[in-house]
């Protein structure tokens, strides 16, 4: 809590300065002689969902699926310059509160106090209100980033195939709705870059970190997440709203068994820049990757899988353990069984090689972009075939683990497209130009893939999504139609039309309507939300 | 006798023949925009107007040296949304030309000449302006792409996009390098960076940091415009997403951040100069801002055209210029191009209907560049859209001309640098 009151303080403070001070006002602020820049903002974002079954409609009152509000405050303070050294210290920090379990009962019932304390705010770990901060040093042709940093690596949008240094926060949104560097987890880690005099501007890049953080993944309880389930059907509960279901569960074994900040825990990737000059006067940037690190999602720990079967109960051991939350949940028992002191599962390590490239291409008279990523031994659990166990996909028992290698690519070709009619429009002020985004991205999952134990996705051995994005502009770039679209291969997909609105210097405004659909809700996370179609809303101030 | 006196003109004939090449090879520059009579009848004009304020009540007395798009402006402040107008009258003053290009323009315009697809014959191993006393209008598109500026410079650029019927403001700013890499006359290495450092031909390049607004902050360009006539290559460091990326650049007709320039428009036209097509139009005696202190201009909350400018008489030249791509944003172009340094003054543009569309005009003002000498720098601009009344007041904080900036400012690697 201290943290939060620091971080209120200061930002009322700022905001003080900045209003009372008119020549600050152009812009960010800078103080001390121009030393110290600060930036930040304010945001409010709401979801209404529009859509929801009968079955989840029981875990909410009001509909709004998220009613959070968002501060950041952005430092840069150049410590020293002196000919070819600089040191720069930059911080970004945030604080933000979900405030949907403050007003909705049956949200707030949905989920444990715990689980609702890590979810309303940035306290799932303790440095959660610290987005970024480190030292970015240069001297000559080094530079050295050391601290809590996030890396962007991706050429692409919309489906994350090199970018993986930084885990993702997905409770509070969905990929193609908000930009994945708004989701990413800081990291502690060391960062440096090395530019060559070699032809092509070739520039080599080393991580290092000790850190690591899990994926959070929407939870259960929550608009974005899971009903608690199984529901509760006997005893003196049946029918209530009860938290702790089969995904909380896991959640909180997954929270618990997630290593911390330990040199056993390193993560290392390095990544070689560089530009090219192809036949045809093309110029293709490029880059070259490899990443040793952790999943951020568990498997199973080796020894304590225990009996695949629905019939053990033995809780020092997965399968029984999962069996025994299931029973008690059917029974409306309120609290988890005991770990006693048991670790189910293990953050295993694995490589990714990347590529990728872009380039101007002058007769398409766009920009095209590709990325494509050979997992190694990306670490899974398995399970018995459809044909050994009936069970679906969610509910199988897990039999062991195993590792497969695994190939993700993505393409998109970008091209400004002029509509006439659209610039001719006088009141709507708009140039005409409707940046225009094609994407194709594809995924193909090695070897057999029948043994794998897959809650989504299951038994499908490759995906491929095809993306569209188009943003115009009007009213002289005050106002900006998107329209996003996703179509998977399995007929599921969703599409995201918004209108983002800047009159100012400072506030902003959105609204937009997501709808989701899919054929089979168990082929991916967002399958599964095809009931939960959302207007949503974003109203902020930035300074 | 007779013979001799019949002989005589033969001879003159002969001597004036074999004298031609070396005519050919005399060039008149610098090149004032008044001498004589001429310059007589501007003083004479001077003494009545110079540092007289004009307003919307007197502008009908200036009227002929104005543009007609800057005088109805002037007659009808609203259309900006300003109370009222006004500017400065202030003598002409003919430039001061840098040592290096008098120079350049000696030694290399009496070679001049385009090629069949008018491009400038060894460009790249040339410099100052080509053709001083031009013909064609391709001509004068050539001396206007040769003027480099002072070869590089570094400024910060702010400005207001303003919607002038509703009062609404949103500010922008960027820090500016800029580099000519070939043409040069003022810095060393001239005429040219050595190839070995200039793999790649290029001619042109520059590198922007934003600074506002708030969200666009850290935000980065880097263009690079080549010798030959092959697509400029940009990219962009979007500090939002973190991410640098190629843009296309067939987005040149974009505008900019809403304001009302596209990318073409920078510095009057920013891109290769045989994409249009030119046709001379002679000369326009307008009051034109060239020695404008960046200070003068003011303007009201809600206005998009500035109030201040230091107007000067000069009798620019005239080109009308129209795209080669018959769907070009624009169906014609008008610049009124500097007699003395070639800079674009003033420019209109007409929309695809034939309306007029925009008004670009920007103001200069010497600034000491290398070795002592002045170079004429942008100083402050609007440029405003007459159909959809809108503006975009900007003004230049001039921190260099004719530096030494390192070649590696212009790469990918320095976009991402120092920007968080």
């Amino acid at each position: 809590m201290k943290a939060k009151h620091v971080f209120n303080f200061s930002m009322l403070l700022l905001m003080g300065v900045y209003f009372i001070i008119p020549r600050y006002c152009f812009a960010s602020l800078m103080l001390f002689d121009d030393k110290l820049r600060v930036k930040g903002s304010v945001y409010e974002f709401g979801t209404y969902m529009t859509k929801l079954a009968t079955a989840d409609e029981q875990y909410t009152n009001h509909d709004w699926g998220l009613m959070r509000t968002k501060g950041t405050l952005e430092l840069l303070y150049n410590a020293y310059e002196q000919g070819d050294t600089n040191i720069n210290l930059f911080g970004f920090y945030q604080w933000w509160h979900e405030s949907v379990p403050d007003f909705d009962a049956a949200a707030h019932r949905s989920m444990t106090s715990r689980a609702r304390h890590h979810y309303q705010g940035p306290y799932e770990r303790a440095d959660d209100w610290i987005n970024e901060m480190y030292a970015d040093v240069y001297k000559g042709p080094w530079n050295i980033r050391v601290g809590k940093q996030i890396v962007f690596w991706s050429e692409v949008e919309m489906v994350r195939t090199i970018d993986r240094i930084n885990p993702l926060d997905l409770r509070y949104t969905t990929p193609g709705i908000d930009p994945f560097d708004e989701m990413k987890l800081g990291l502690w880690m060391v960062r440096g870059f090395y530019t060559t005099d070699l032809p092509g501007q070739i520039v080599f890049e080393g991580i290092w970190t000790p850190d690591f953080q899990r994926v959070r993944t929407p939870l259960e309880g929550t608009l974005l997440g899971s009903n608690p389930a199984p529901p509760v059907v006997m005893g003196k509960q049946a029918g209530k709203i009860l938290p702790f279901g089969q995904n909380a569960a896991v959640d909180e074994m997954f929270r618990r068994d997630a290593p911390s900040i330990s040199l056993h825990n390193t993560t290392f990737a390095f990544r070689v820049k560089g530009s090219s000059e192809l036949p045809g006067n093309y110029l293709l940037d490029w880059t070259l990757s490899w990443y040793h690190g952790m999943n951020t999602t568990p498997v199973a720990r080796h020894g304590k899988v225990g009996y695949p079967s629905t019939l053990n109960l033995n809780t020092d051991t997965l399968n029984g353990y999962l069996n025994n939350v299931a029973i008690s949940r059917v029974f409306g028992g309120q609290n988890l069984p005991g770990l006693n002191h048991n670790s189910f599962w293990t953050y295993k390590y694995f490589d990714a090689l990347g590529v990728s490239g872009q380039s101007f291409i002058p007769w398409l008279k766009g920009v095209l972009r590709g990325e494509l990523s050979y997992e190694l031994g990306v670490p899974e659990n398995t399970a018995f075939t459809k044909e050994i166990d009936k069970n679906p996909s969610y509910s199988k028992v897990i039999t062991g683990t195993t590792e497969r290698d695994q190939i993700n690519v993505g393409i998109t070709f970008d091209r400004p497209l002029r509509w006439e009619w659209l610039q001719n429009q006088t009141w709507l002020a708009s140039s005409g130009i409707i940046d225009t985004t094609l994407g194709w991205y594809a995924q193909r999952r090695q070897g057999n893939v029948t043994h794998i134990r897959r809650t989504f996705g299951y038994y499908e051995r490759s995906q491929s999504n095809w993306t569209l994005t188009m943003r115009a502009n009007m009213w002289h770039s005050e106002l900006f139609p998107v329209v996003r679209f996703l179509y998977n291969a399995q007929n599921w997909g969703y599409a995201v039309a918004a209108l983002r609105y800047q009159p100012g210097k400072h506030m902003r405004y959105e609204v937009g309507y997501t709808f989701f659909f899919a054929r089979n809700i168990w082929d991916s996370p967002e399958a599964y939300s095809h009931n939960k179609d959302f207007a949503y809303f974003r109203i902020g101030y930035e300074f | 006798m007779k013979k001799n006196a019949a002989l005589l003109p033969y001879l003159i004939i002969v001597a004036l023949c074999c004298s031609l090449p070396c005519r050919a090879a005399e060039v008149t520059f610098p090149t004032p925009a008044y001498e004589g009579a001429e310059l007589a009848k501007v003083k004479e004009w001077e003494k009545t107007w110079a540092g007289k304020k004009v307003t919307t009540e007197n502008v009908d007395q200036v009227k002929e040296f104005l543009h007609e798009a800057v005088y109805k402006a002037m007659k009808d402040p609203s259309i900006f949304g300003a109370k009222f107008l006004w500017f400065d009258i202030v003598p002409y003053r003919p430039y001061d030309v840098s040592k290096g290009l008098i120079e350049a323009t000696k030694k290399y315009a009496p070679a001049s000449k385009l090629d069949e697809k008018e491009n400038l014959v060894g460009y790249g191993d040339v410099a100052g302006y080509p053709f001083p006393q031009p013909k064609t209008g391709i001509e004068m598109a050539w001396n206007f792409d040769s003027n480099t500026r002072g070869d590089s410079s570094y400024l910060f650029h702010g400005g207001t996009v303003v919607d002038c019927r509703t009062g609404h403001e949103r500010e922008a700013g960027h820090l500016r390098w800029e580099l000519s890499w070939l043409g040069r006359y003022d810095v060393p290495p001239i005429p040219r960076i050595p190839n070995s450092e200039n793999t790649r031909d290029i001619a042109r390049s520059f590198f922007q940091r934003h600074t506002a607004p708030a969200d666009f902050v850290d935000t980065t360009m880097l263009e690079i415009r080549y010798k030959d006539n092959r697509e400029e290559d940009l990219w962009v460091y979007t500090a939002m997403f973190r991410r640098v990326r190629r843009y296309a650049t067939s987005q040149r007709t974009d505008t900019i951040d809403g304001t009302d320039m596209i990318y073409d428009d920078q510095e009057g036209w920013y891109t290769h100069p045989t994409r249009n097509t030119y046709t001379a139009k002679g000369r326009a005696d307008l009051l034109v801002g060239r020695h404008q202190d960046p200070k003068n201009v003011q303007r009201d909350h809600g206005q998009g055209f500035w109030n201040g400018f230091q107007r000067e008489r000069v009798n620019n030249w005239v080109v009308e210029v129209i795209n080669k791509d018959k769907d070009y944003i624009y169906s014609k172009q008008i610049w009124y191009l500097d007699p003395e340094t070639w800079q674009m003054n003033f420019k209109v543009v007409y929309n695809r209907q034939g309306e007029l569309w925009k008004m670009y005009e920007m103001t200069y003002n010497e600034q000491p560049s290398y070795g002592g000498g002045k170079t004429s720098m942008p100083s402050a601009e609007h440029i405003v859209d007459f159909i959809r009344r809108h503006g975009s007041p900007g003004n230049r904080e001039i921190k260099g001309v004719g530096i030494t900036i390192p070649l590696k400012q212009f790469t990918t690697r320095a976009l991402q640098e120092k920007s968080y």
